[in-house]
Formats: structure tokens, sequence, C-alpha cells
């Protein structure tokens, strides 16, 4: 009896599919396992090396029974992803923005100079109207007495300012509703004697401000010229939304929206053009550069700036793992898209926030060759087994795919990871062409964390892997969709009233994010669509003769990726449009999108002589595999 | 008064006869153990009860919610004043506070020695906590998804204070009545 192994080294996991031969070849067993190390690199052999050992005990043999080891040719390519944000908000002096507490109190618009309650009431009665100031030192009843002392007294008081969390307190202790902002951090900065306007919208309505938000309003209320109303459009633009705000007039006040120079990238096609382009342009703008240049030569970032960072770290690492010149190393791809990050703002009051524009990116590192004969050696020195390069990792998951009931050539292969985005296509002449984009997985996971400001890794790749549900009741909870479920059993008293992710086992993971059900969705649905739709029309329009969408009928996704909940449901449905039968794989009709390479190695060697049906042509099988074996001696 | 001054403030609880089941979807049940206010006027490390009652309250208040005061006088145990106290709550959310300034905040639907969120530590509490504690609980009973309360650990506590403790539980404890049951409380600060 005969055992043969192929091994898949992917970015995130090793795959092994083990072919027996007894009178006739069989798969028998499949395994997975974490990829130790950067893919490529001798460190992969401790993952390759547990992976089949698992492969082994499931048809209870042990690793020294395996005969042949088959080894993919891993393509050579590192992805890697960066943030640049390119606009910013900066407060000079302390006009105060776009601040949205979450329990202002009373309603309403209020105008006035800006006094401290602390005050002494004589010294302030030649103002007309009075905006108080509100110090965490006093507490929220004497405040409040102080204020009806003051209205008493014939001091007209339009609205307040307030440093903890106090307005509605105060709001219920006072004799007239006026609008109220509270949780102003930095109160000490409000400059005192100065003209401010408060406003409040009134609960009931589910209405948000409309004067301060509106620059004709700030306008009318600080009798502003037209000049003055130019410059306050950031303020009014930053209030937009919001519940409750407060703005200052100050002497030289200003608030600006600054674009940050965010560095240029310069794209060099194979035909020698080059174009520079200015990441502050924004993503349209760069990947129809990138389209324009199609095939690339290299792309280099502008030193000093994050983009050049990213490049030149991905750059090194490819370096370090081929041994090669970084000139040799080259940057094949890019992948930009527009996102909005929140952002402390700069000199504000009351930590607020303002959503900056920012471009996500991704890359694709592409080298002539990665040192497999090392892995090959290392693993054939480990486990004194005949281990073989048998092909290149695009053929094999082109063939391996093609066991997917239901496919024949010619087809495409759409293989979606966490590092790059794979494309095959292979014709009816049964040639082979692929390419290599930069963009999937991770950088989905990275516009998650941006857009919803998390620090944390691991929570956005939650995010990004499982659907979220509120638990309302212990014993119910509510979907994305809107739809309750009730439980038999009580959830655990930690998850009550949070958003949890629901993950595959039933498990229930309470995550701490201070955001809406639908706002999740909305923004994981949005990040899958920009990336890996975009991704594959990209892909299938490089890999057809005619540059076009069109050209393609079947499609057929494998991969990682293609195990998502919901992104070959996205591109299945973006590439109906096209006329494509797109669909998620079925390698060998029972290991779903996962193994199509390690089964095509298998298969390369061993031909048709499976006990597979006919899918794979014999001829095939041989020929996109059979190269390196010309001096073998295999059947 | 145009000074604002801190003063020390004090609190009356006042008996206002037995307390029934809230109907109120937003109310949330404040309960004080047998003995608060009564063997002592300030938690194990010195913070007033008035102070705590009056900023837990405003809390709940901010928030916008309502609530009502209840003693607890047939238990001692805070999961037991937690599970008591919610089913009295229209929300079935009650926060449970010890004399010695042990407090939890519960839910109807949950064991006895499960809860939302515990506070174990008591003398650790301060004022501000207390505050946070009310806003959770008010937004717990709106269905709102708050961050837990975040609190300091100290390992040295239990060494510290275990003693005193003990002997307050004992205190507690003789302030039992279990004729009584829950007792709605008028709350009056001066």
């Amino acid at each position: 009896m005969e055992y043969i192994a192929g091994v898949d080294i992917g970015n995130s996991s090793t795959e092994v599919a083990l072919v027996r031969n007894d009178d006739g070849y069989e798969f028998v067993a499949t395994s997975l396992f974490r990829t130790t190390g950067l893919k490529g690199t001798v460190k992969n052999v401790p993952g390759v090396v547990n992976a089949l050992e698992r492969a082994a005990e499931k048809v209870e043999i042990s690793v020294d029974d395996i005969d042949r080891i088959l080894l993919n040719e891993a393509a050579p390519v590192i992805g890697d992803v960066a943030m640049e944000t390119i606009t910013e908000t900066v407060i000079t002096e302390s006009t105060m923005i776009g601040h949205d507490p979450s329990t202002p109190g009373g309603a309403g618009l209020g105008t006035g100079t800006v006094v401290d309650i602390t005050a002494d009431c004589d010294t302030i009665t030649d103002e007309t109207s009075v905006i108080v100031v509100v110090p965490s030192a006093v507490d929220f009843a004497d405040a409040a007495a102080i204020i009806n002392e003051w209205l008493e007294s014939g001091t007209d008081i339009q609205g307040a300012i307030v440093q903890k969390d106090d307005a509605v307190l105060i709001n219920n202790r006072i004799d007239r509703e006026i609008p109220i902002v509270d949780e102003v951090s930095k109160i000490e900065e409000v400059p005192r004697g100065q003209p401010a306007a408060v406003e409040v919208a009134s609960k009931g309505s589910g209405q948000t401000i409309d004067q301060l938000s509106n620059p004709y309003g700030l306008a009318t209320l600080f009798d502003l010229s037209a000049e003055e109303t130019q410059k306050i459009i950031p303020v009014s633009r930053a209030l937009v939304g919001n519940k409750s705000a407060v703005v200052i007039k100050t002497p030289a006040g200003d608030v600006e929206e600054r674009t940050i120079p965010a560095g240029s990238v310069t794209v060099i096609s194979q035909h020698g053009n080059s174009v520079s382009i200015d990441i502050d342009r924004g993503a349209d703008e760069i990947m129809a550069q990138v389209e324009d240049l199609w095939p690339i030569a290299d792309i280099q970032g502008e030193r000093g700036s994050n983009i050049g960072g990213m490049l030149s770290r991905a750059r090194e690492q490819m370096g370090e793992v081929t041994g090669q010149e970084l000139s040799e190393i080259n940057i094949r791809d890019i992948m930009a898209v527009d996102t909005l990050v929140p952002q402390a703002v700069e000199g504000s009051v009351a930590s607020e926030h303002s959503m900056e524009t920012a471009v996500g990116l991704a890359a694709m590192v592409k080298t002539s060759e990665l040192p497999m004969q090392q892995i090959a050696d290392e693993v054939e020195n480990r486990l004194g087994t005949t281990v073989h390069i048998q092909g290149i990792e695009a053929n094999m998951a082109v063939l391996g795919s093609l066991t997917t009931p239901g496919t024949d050539v010619p087809f495409a292969i759409l293989d979606m990871g966490g590092g790059s985005t794979d494309a095959a296509y292979i014709n009816p002449d049964n040639e082979i062409s692929s390419i290599h984009l930069a963009g999937a997985g991770d950088m989905v996971t990275m516009l998650i964390a941006s857009e919803l400001g998390l620090d944390d890794w691991e929570l956005a790749e939650g995010l990004k892997k499982h659907p979220v549900a509120k638990v309302e009741t212990l014993f119910s909870i509510r979907h994305e969709d809107g739809t309750v479920t009730f439980l038999d059993e009580a959830v655990d008293s930690e998850t009550f009233g949070r958003i949890v992710l629901l993950r595959d086992d039933d498990d229930m993971e309470p995550v701490s994010i201070d955001e809406s059900v639908e706002k999740v969705r909305r923004t994981r649905r949005q990040a899958k669509e920009r990336v890996f739709v975009a991704n594959a029309k990209r892909a299938l329009r490089q890999t057809s003769p005619t540059e076009s969408v069109r050209y393609h009928s079947f499609v057929v996704m494998v991969g990682r990726s293609a195990l998502d909940f919901e992104i070959p449901e996205m591109i299945s449905d973006a590439l109906a449009e096209y006329g494509i039968v797109c669909g998620r794989g079925n390698i060998r009709s029972t290991t779903g999108p996962r193994n199509a390479v390690a089964t095509g190695l298998c298969l390369s060697y061993v031909g048709d002589q499976t006990s597979l049906d006919g899918t794979v042509p014999d001829g095939l099988a041989k020929s996109v595999g059979v190269a390196e074996l010309a001096s073998d001696t295999h059947p | 008064m145009s000074q604002a001054t801190q003063r020390e403030r004090t609190v009356t609880l006042e008996d206002a006869g037995p307390a029934e089941k809230g109907t109120a979807p937003d109310e949330v049940i404040i309960a004080l153990s047998p003995g608060f206010g009564e063997i002592s006027t300030e938690t194990l490390s010195g913070v007033s009860h008035a102070e705590i009652l009056r900023e837990t309250m405003a809390g709940i208040e901010e928030e916008g919610a309502s609530m009502r005061v209840v003693r607890v006088y047939d238990t001692v145990d805070l999961g037991r004043m937690g599970l008591v106290s919610s089913n009295l709550s229209g929300s079935g959310i009650s926060i449970a506070i010890q004399s010695r300034g042990t407090t939890l905040i519960h839910q109807e639907d949950l064991l006895q020695l499960d809860n939302l969120e515990l506070f174990p530590q008591g003398p650790l509490l301060v004022p501000e906590t207390f505050r946070a504690i009310g806003r959770n609980a008010a937004r717990y009973a709106k269905g709102e998804s708050p961050a837990p309360v975040t609190v300091e650990n100290d390992p040295m506590t239990r060494p510290k204070f275990q003693a005193m403790a003990a002997i307050w539980h004992i205190k507690e404890t003789q302030c039992l009545d279990e004729e009584r049951g829950q007792i709605e409380l008028d709350i009056d600060f001066s």
C-alpha cells in the first residue's frame, strides 16, 4: 500500500490531502493546520509536519508510512495593509464644536455671553443675556439653585454648559427650560465673556439641531459677514446630525479642515510609463491609474509617508524571506479604498471626534521565486520521506477546483485568502493564466477596525467573520435583520443588553462597542463589498483575453474567504449581472471550498487513476504538473 | 448664595409602607440593606451613605429613567437583595447596596447568585462609581448596551477590611425583620 500526501502552504493555513494507492488511488483524509511563520520560509516546516500528522492520524497510520509528499510552488507574493488619513479638523483658539453628549438637558436655542456660575450675580447685571458655565466643583443641586436665584433676580439665562454629566439633573431642578450641554471635559478652556450659542434638539421629536448646523443660522446668531460665514462652514458641517451643540465666537478663533499631505505613489507600468498620484486624490483616482497602467512593473511610495513606509516594509519582509536584493523585489499591485475614520479633534475642549477622510491601502509584493526547495529539503530531513515540488499554486488550484461537480474547462477560479485575491483562468486548450491582486480578508478587517474606531484587531476579525445580534432579554435576541429568536435557555448574564457575535458553535461573545447592530452590519458589508466584489471584477477582467468580465461564464470561488457567511453571496450576486455562473467550490464533492491546491497536487501526480469520477481529464492532470517530474519514476 | 460650596449632605429615610411591584417600564429599584443609614451613616471606607444614595439616584435621573428606593428587611444577603428587589422593579432592573458599600446590579430573570454587574470590593467604591452604577442600571432599563462600570481592584482590601466587614454583617443581621418584608422609602436630602 502506498500513501501520497499533497501539502498546500497558504498564507494562513497549511492543508493536506492524503491519497492511498491500494489497487487504484483513493482520497482518504484531509487536514488543516495553521501556517507557522511567513509563507514560503523554512519556518513553515513545523506546520507542515503537524498537518501531515493530523491527516495520518485520521487513517490510523504513522507519518513515516507516507511514501511521498508533494509540495506546491507557492506563489511568491505577500500582501500588506496600511491606512492613511488625509484630512484633519483642527480647532485653533477655543471655538468649540460638535459636542454630542448622550444626555443633554432641556431643549431649544439660547444665545448670550459666557459667564461662570461662581461669578457674583451683581457684576453681570449689565449683560442682556447669559450662558452659564458650570464646572465640576459645583454640585448639580447647587447649580440649579443658583440658576433659579439668578432668574428670579432678573438675569436672562439662555443656556448652560456643564462639565459633569449633570444636564438632565439641572434641567429637572430649574424653573425655566433652557438648553443645557454637559460632559464638556475641558471646561476651563471655554472662554468667559464671549458670545456663545447653545442648542439642544427637543427630545420627543427624534430630530437633530437645525440652527447651529446651518451656516446661515450661525451667521444670524452671531451677526456674521459673508466672508466670516464662509469661514465657519467647517463648524456647521461638524454639527450636522448632532442632538446638541455649543458654538462660541472667539475673536481669533477658527476651525479649519486641513488636508494632510499624505504622500504619493508612483506607478510604473511594464511598458515603461509611470505616473505619480497623490494619495489625497482618493481611492478612485488611484485605482483608475492602476487600471490604466496594467500590467504593473513596480509601485513606489513617497519616502516618509505611511504608504512609503508600508511598501518598503513589505519589500524588506520579502527580501528577508528570499535573500534577494530589495531592488529585485517589486510591488505588482495596489488596492485603495476610501473610508472614514473617527479621529480626535485637535484642540477640542470636550474630546470631540470628527469623521475624517482616509484611504485604506493594500499592496502585493512579488519576487521571482520563494526558497521552496529549502522547505522541501527540511521536510525530507525531518520525516525521511521523498518530497517533491509538484507544481505551481494557481495551476494546482484549478486542477483541484475541477473536481467540483458541475464544472468544466474553460472556467475561472477566484481564490480569496487573507492577504491576496488570486485568480486563474483555464482556456479550452488547457492553458492556465493566473494573477495575484492586493486586497483580501486582512484589508476588510482593517476597514472594519478603522470605521468603527476599534483598536482591537481580534475584535475586528470577529466582526468580519460572524454576524452580530443584540441580546434584548435573557431569553431573546434580535438579529441583524430585525427578527427575534427566543431561546430555551437563558443567555449568560454578561451578554445581557449587549451586542454579541454569533459564533458557529452557538456561542455568544459579547463585544464592547457603542454602535447599533445596523451600523455594524452596514460597515461590515460595505468593507466586504469594496474589497472582495471590487477585486473579483478586477481579477476576472485581467484574466480574460478580452479584458472584459463578461468573457467568463463559469467562476468557482475557493480559499478561506469563500467560507465566509456572506462574501460568496455578495460576489455571486454582483457577477450575476454579467450572466456569470459563480458559486462556492465543492472540492471532491466533499471539502467545500477548502483543499483545492492539496487535491490538485495529488491529482497532478496520480492522474485520473483515482476513484473520483472522470471530471479531470488524465492528459490535463499530468500536463499541468508533470514538468518537474521528468526524471521521476512514478506510475 | 453666589458662591458654590461643597457641603456635607444628610439623608432621611422615611418608611412609606410595603413596596408593591412596579409597573413603569423605565423604573429602576434601589434596594438598601436593613442597616443602611442605621448601623452607620458611612460605608466601610468612610463614604457617606447620603452621598452614595444621592449619586446613584442622580445617575438614574440623568438618564431620564424613574426610580423607587426600598429597604429590604428580610435578607442581608446581597444576591438575595438583588433578586427580591428586581422582582419589584417595573423594568426588572435593580441596584442593591449594603451598608458597607458592596453593590450589584440585578435583572429579574437572573438567578440569585448571577447578576449584571457586581462590585464586590465595597471599600473601593467612591461617589463617582455610584453615579456610574446608577447610569448603567438606567441604561439597562432602557434596553441599551452600557459598557460595564470600571472599578479599582486592590487585593489588600480583603485583609484590611475583612474583620470589620464580618462585624458589620452581624450588626446588619440584627436589623433583620422578616415580617416587614420590603418597605418603600421616602427620601429627603438636606
